[in-house]
């Protein structure tokens, strides 16, 4: 008869070398975009039991976002080009982080800027605001400088990250695209550049035709790949960059159930961003957590450092190969 | 409190040309919902395909109380006594609905194969519906397509109400057309058909002038064309009538947190999902 627990930590204090931390009470956090800014599912259900809740997009002026169609299904998964469309920093500050405030739960600010000028700003009216226990970064935006994506170049991606980081001292995250050659290059350099914490990854480019239409099934052509889809892939990303790099690491990718969660925790992750799973199941976020409760209880565990990474000590032969030194300690 | 529901499939039956009819037991849902409210439907057992649909309540009903005061109208599929019911939130509030909807895709040629006594998953009601004024004695109901799924319910509701309806029903062809006898029998039904197969040949906002005087209120639910062209017509009838119209966008989740279904309007971007999906129409079609 296996010894079944009566409780379990589920806590998580995700930035242990940091001065202010994030200390969160399970490792569940909501994806940007997925969750709008917290206050819609306020009234679905008690918000206050997420682990975090991270914001979504704000820029500096508010965007209405693109035409439609915004939203194409794909096999186990969905394509979206919402053109980040939202009310834009200073309605964040009125009208928003007042009642971010009064939450128990840590609301964390996702930023994206066209420019290092945009993202710098963005933190610096972010900083020492009342209800904003950190800062990611959406680096998958375009630089209007290059015409290159932030996220897609260890110098740009690190250059916005040191600029963001000396203008504030909230935990910083920066959210990684998939659509690199190298993750471990970019994790490394923005890591070397001050970042506290990697949210590994964001949707995949991709595209759908309408073939009825002859066009793209999107407005805008093309969008980002999220859902079940992306698992295994985001999984791999997290996988190798756990490998390489001492940072913590949020692992973020069609994660729909507790066991996809606990996969990513033993792929290097130290918490996990629940996101289109929401859209199918308003409560997905609570069924995450309670499913990792549940494999916890019955595997034993008392503490979630226990499977942190369980699966990173495979065979050499494992896909990710042997991680090059020069990453393996980038920073202390 | 929005949360993930196992409706049961009640019966379900192909009611014209690649249009089923399923009615569904879910009391959560079916507590607070109105006509032109939807929910969310799962199409599937998994996560394939993932998202859900956004469905309107095409019907409420209630089961008979113990007390069997509720009146008969149509026997369930069991022989049980059902009846429909036009008045919600009452003494008896209804505890089944009905959607109406096309197998387009993999999604609802799943839903078309459920059988009674499965069950699915939904979750609702959402969104803001449509409203009927205590003072309005004369509707008119304006429904392109698969649109009519949505004004049934009005329907039902106003002539429980006592008021009159009418209903103007464009289609591409007469097998498209919902069957004049599933309407309640004291609605008006004036048909449109684009290849003139049954009543007026054209569009069905070019018969609406002639029933604009009439209206109190006007309500409609159809593809962005049929809006386009209505509010066309009410310019140039000059009519300032105000026009409830039931949009239609892809969604993503249905409670406001995508962006996914965003209409813009006069007065900025909207969602669909929860500013709506009632908007008036000069809002948005201009």
């Amino acid at each position: 008869m296996p010894y079944i627990r009566e409780s379990v930590d589920l806590s998580v204090d995700l930035l242990p070398g940091h001065k202010r931390g994030l200390s969160l009470a399970n490792p569940v956090m909501t994806a940007s975009g997925t969750f709008g800014n917290g206050l819609e599912y306020a009234r679905i259900f008690d918000i206050q039991r997420l682990g975090a809740i991270v914001s979504k997009a704000i820029t500096l002026k508010p965007r209405r976002g693109n035409v439609q169609p915004r939203i194409a299904e794909t096999a186990a998964g969905m394509i979206n080009s919402i053109g980040l469309q939202n009310i834009g920093i200073e309605a964040i500050l009125r009208d928003v982080a007042p009642v971010w405030a009064t939450w128990r739960v840590p609301v964390v600010a996702n930023i994206a800027g066209e420019s290092i000028a945009d993202y710098t700003e963005l933190a610096g009216r972010l900083d020492g605001t009342p209800g904003v226990s950190g800062i990611e970064l959406n680096v998958s935006c375009p630089n209007v400088e290059s015409g290159l994506e932030f996220g897609v170049d260890p110098r740009a991606a690190a250059a916005v990250t040191a600029s963001v980081r000396r203008r504030t001292d909230l935990p910083l995250i920066v959210k990684l695209t998939p659509n690199v050659s190298n993750i471990v290059d970019i994790a490394a350099a923005v890591a070397g550049a001050g970042a506290d914490a990697l949210t590994i990854i964001n949707t995949f480019p991709a595209m759908s035709i309408d073939v009825r239409r002859r066009r793209p099934a999107l407005g805008w052509g093309s969008g980002g790949l999220s859902g079940p889809a992306l698992k295994p892939i985001a999984l791999r990303l997290v996988y190798l960059v756990a490998r390489s790099l001492r940072i913590p690491i949020i692992g973020c990718g069609g994660i729909m159930s507790g066991e996809d969660a606990v996969e990513f925790m033993m792929a290097g992750a130290s918490a996990v961003q629940v996101g289109t799973a929401t859209f199918l199941n308003p409560r997905a976020p609570l069924d995450v957590i309670e499913g990792v409760e549940e494999f916890m209880r019955a595997e034993g565990i008392e503490d979630l450092r226990q499977i942190v990474g369980a699966a990173l000590a495979a065979p050499e032969s494992a896909d990710a190969g042997r991680a090059p030194a020069q990453y393996l300690h980038p920073r202390v | 409190m929005i949360r993930l529901e196992r409706a049961t499939v009640v019966s379900q039956e192909q009611v014209y040309e690649n249009t089923y009819l399923m009615w569904l037991s879910c009391p959560p849902v079916a507590k607070g919902a109105s006509p032109g409210r939807f929910l969310m439907v799962r199409c599937s057992d998994g996560n394939d395909p993932l998202l859900p649909r956004p469905m309107s309540f095409h019907r409420f009903r209630r089961q008979p109380s113990p007390e069997g005061q509720a009146l008969s109208r149509q026997p369930s599929p069991g022989g049980q006594a059902l009846s429909l019911t036009g008045e919600r939130g009452g003494a008896q509030p209804a505890t089944q609905f009905a959607i109406l909807y096309d197998v387009r895709g993999r999604g609802t040629a799943w839903l078309s194969t459920r059988k009674s006594g499965d069950a699915i998953r939904v979750f609702g009601p959402l969104g803001r519906g449509y409203s009927l004024s205590p003072a309005a004695q004369n509707v008119l109901l304006v429904a392109g397509g698969l649109g009519v799924a949505a004004v049934v319910a009005l329907a039902d509701e106003a002539i429980a109400a006592g008021k009159a309806v009418t209903l103007l029903q464009g289609a591409r062809t007469v097998a498209r057309l919902f069957p004049a006898h599933l309407l309640p029998t004291a609605v008006e039904a004036v048909s449109a058909t684009d290849d003139g197969s049954e009543g007026h040949h054209g569009y069905v906002t070019e018969i609406l002038p002639g029933y604009l005087p009439w209206a109190d209120q006007v309500f409609a639910c159809g593809p962005g064309p049929m809006f386009a062209a209505m509010a066309n017509t009410m310019r140039q009838a000059r009519s300032r009538k105000p026009v409830q119209a039931l949009l239609e966008e892809h969604m993503g989740c249905g409670t406001g947190v995508c962006y996914g279904c965003a209409v813009f309007t006069r007065k900025g971007v909207r969602l669909v999902c929860r500013d709506g999906p009632r908007f008036e129409l000069r809002e948005v079609f201009t």
